[in-house]
């Protein structure tokens, strides 16, 4: 029974390139099964696609001015080669951008495919293969830190009737990057009842990829959340982004309100009411019947 | 006027509602002492000052990487009992070597390639199963995507056996439903995520497959379709699995042939 068992690394690369240069990035693929592979590789490009960090080849165009090859000496890319059981190989990657390309982000995907060994079966089959890939994000610029724009959008508390005990309460939202180079995300969510801060919530740093927006997740957590339970009260919220980011922070507020101990204060009164009933029926009342 | 009040109370804990209120107000007690006893996270020792702030997570000797030309060593020395130690309530990780399990590099393993149907009965459903396998410990999270070259096709191309609509008409290559009926034809797949025993927890497939029982076609590349995403999730993971489901199930109007096509798994991290 033959498998699909690869290692690709690293899973992701990012770069800030001058306009002209050159650069060579070295890929280790390894093949963890017990048989000989066939592999081929490929670059495409991509788009972000939705906000939480996914891509889309299909509407992705190449930029012509960044040209891709393997700089093992006999190896091309494109080219398939045999990979051992149980052994690595690298694969070296050389990107070259023109000294006349657009200053602004380009992103692909670098691709390791194994390609099908074919079947000559006369059985009904469906023939399954695999393909890794691992992110390279350009950055093209004149200076080490392009300038970046962004801004916090949709952001809001669940849930909407906010308890003292019970249910956490989760901040989402979206940080958008309104500038043609990506960034990290570097800010917090803090969370303030009466001038003291109750807790800081730190944003992971992942990539906003430009005009794009993407939903901000807590580190340690990844869901953003202050957990139970609260103190009742006027809670304050701040979203506030590095400095760097050139963004508005944000300023909201919520209500804790002590709803469960007053419905459980009320369900022991109803329970201690309705037993006294029970004890104490009220007697009977009978009408006086008419001899008329 | 105290002896009216009195006569009211004796009133009310009359008959045992004394008894009762005070078996509550222990209960709610008990409750309170519960919730006040229960676990909470433990944190690495801080100093501060008004120049300086330190987060002390290691007392050693001496640690950091050393290499030549023909070695890199990561040592951490004097660390008393290094390694991870997890608890209900805290984990402990000493020495600086746990610290490698972020950059374990993005895997995917795909179980059985030939997926072989053997002979096809008409109205009865035939299934066939394999698992994905993927990690991604740095980053954040992956998206599988999933897409075939073309429908399953008899050798030679003459017929095909169409993707399914499942029961209610309407599944296609990016939205599942129920496919259980017998009299409902075609070829398409469930994945649903597997803990290490391959119990169902639909982790990474939730968003795509309710259960067990929905399936959808696959994407087909020949109709110009793009690989759709059938698993994935936006935090690192380590061995996280799903089972795919195949099946077909053809009319007895099914032209006679041995049927075939690829599918092909895209594995990629979230950027």
């Amino acid at each position: 029974m033959s498998n699909f068992n690869l290692t690709l690394s690293p899973s992701q690369i990012e770069y800030v390139l001058k306009p002209g240069v050159t650069i060579i990035q070295a890929y280790d693929v390894t093949n963890n099964s017990d048989s000989f592979i066939n592999l081929n590789t490929e670059v495409l490009s991509w788009i972000p696609s939705g906000t939480t960090g996914s891509v889309n080849y299909q509407q992705a165009v190449n930029n012509p001015s960044i040209t891709f090859s393997l700089n093992n000496s006999d190896l091309q890319l494109g080219q398939s080669f045999n990979l051992p059981p149980k052994t690595k190989r690298q694969l070296v990657l050389k990107i070259k951008t023109n000294s006349n390309i657009n200053l602004s982000d380009n992103y692909y995907t670098f691709f390791v495919t194994q390609n099908l060994t074919t079947t000559s079966s006369k059985d009904n089959i469906s023939q399954a293969s695999g393909k890794i890939g691992s992110h390279i994000l350009l950055t093209v610029s004149d200076v080490q830190d392009p300038k970046v724009e962004s801004a916090i959008q949709n952001f809001s508390i669940s849930p909407k009737i906010k308890d003292v005990f019970f249910r956490p309460i989760t901040f989402t939202g979206q940080i958008k990057n309104n500038s043609d180079f990506f960034f990290k995300i570097n800010g917090q969510v803090t969370i303030t009842k009466n001038d003291k801060i109750i807790k800081e919530l730190i944003l992971n740093s992942d990539n906003v990829l430009n005009h794009h927006a993407r939903n901000f997740s807590c580190s340690d957590q990844n869901v953003c959340q202050l957990k139970t339970p609260l103190w009742p009260g006027h809670y304050k919220v701040n979203l506030t982004l590095d400095s760097s980011l050139n963004a508005k922070s944000y300023d909201t507020s919520f209500y804790v309100l002590p709803l469960s101990p007053v419905l459980f204060i009320l369900l022991i009164a109803g329970i201690i009411f309705g037993m006294k009933k029970l004890n104490n029926p009220k007697p009977l009342i009978t009408k006086p019947t008419s001899n008329i | 006027m105290t002896k009216t009040i009195q006569k009211k109370m004796s009133s009310f804990f009359k008959g045992g509602s004394f008894a009762i209120a005070k078996q509550v107000g222990l209960f709610i007690i008990f409750l309170f002492t519960i919730y006040h006893l229960r676990s909470k996270p433990l944190f690495a020792q801080t100093f501060d000052s008004n120049s300086y702030h330190i987060d002390f997570g290691n007392f050693n000797m001496t640690s950091g990487k050393k290499s030549s030309a023909n070695y890199t060593l990561t040592d951490t020395v004097g660390q008393n009992a290094p390694g991870q130690y997890d608890s209900a309530g805290y984990i402990i990780k000493a020495g600086f070597q746990y610290l490698y399990d972020k950059n374990i590099p993005l895997s995917f393993i795909i179980s059985n390639l030939d997926l072989n149907f053997g002979s096809l009965t008409p109205n009865i459903g035939s299934t066939v199963t394999n698992t994905l396998t993927i990690s991604t410990p740095t980053g954040r999270g992956y998206d599988i995507l999933v897409i075939a070259n073309h429908p399953l096709q008899s050798i030679g191309g003459n017929s095909t056996i169409p993707d399914t609509k499942c029961d209610s008409g309407t599944c296609s290559e990016s939205t599942s439903d129920v496919w259980a009926s017998n009299s409902t034809y075609g070829f398409g797949f469930n994945a649903i995520g597997v803990n290490s025993s391959m119990v169902a927890t639909g982790v990474g497939t939730s968003n795509y497959f309710t259960n067990s029982t929905y399936f959808r076609q696959f994407a087909d590349n020949s109709a110009s379709e793009t690989a759709k995403i059938i698993m994935s999730e936006s935090a690192p993971v380590k061995d996280h699995s799903a089972l795919i489901t195949y099946k077909i199930n053809i009319s007895s109007d099914q032209a006679a042939g041995t049927y075939q096509n690829s599918i092909n798994y895209i594995a990629v991290p979230k950027y």
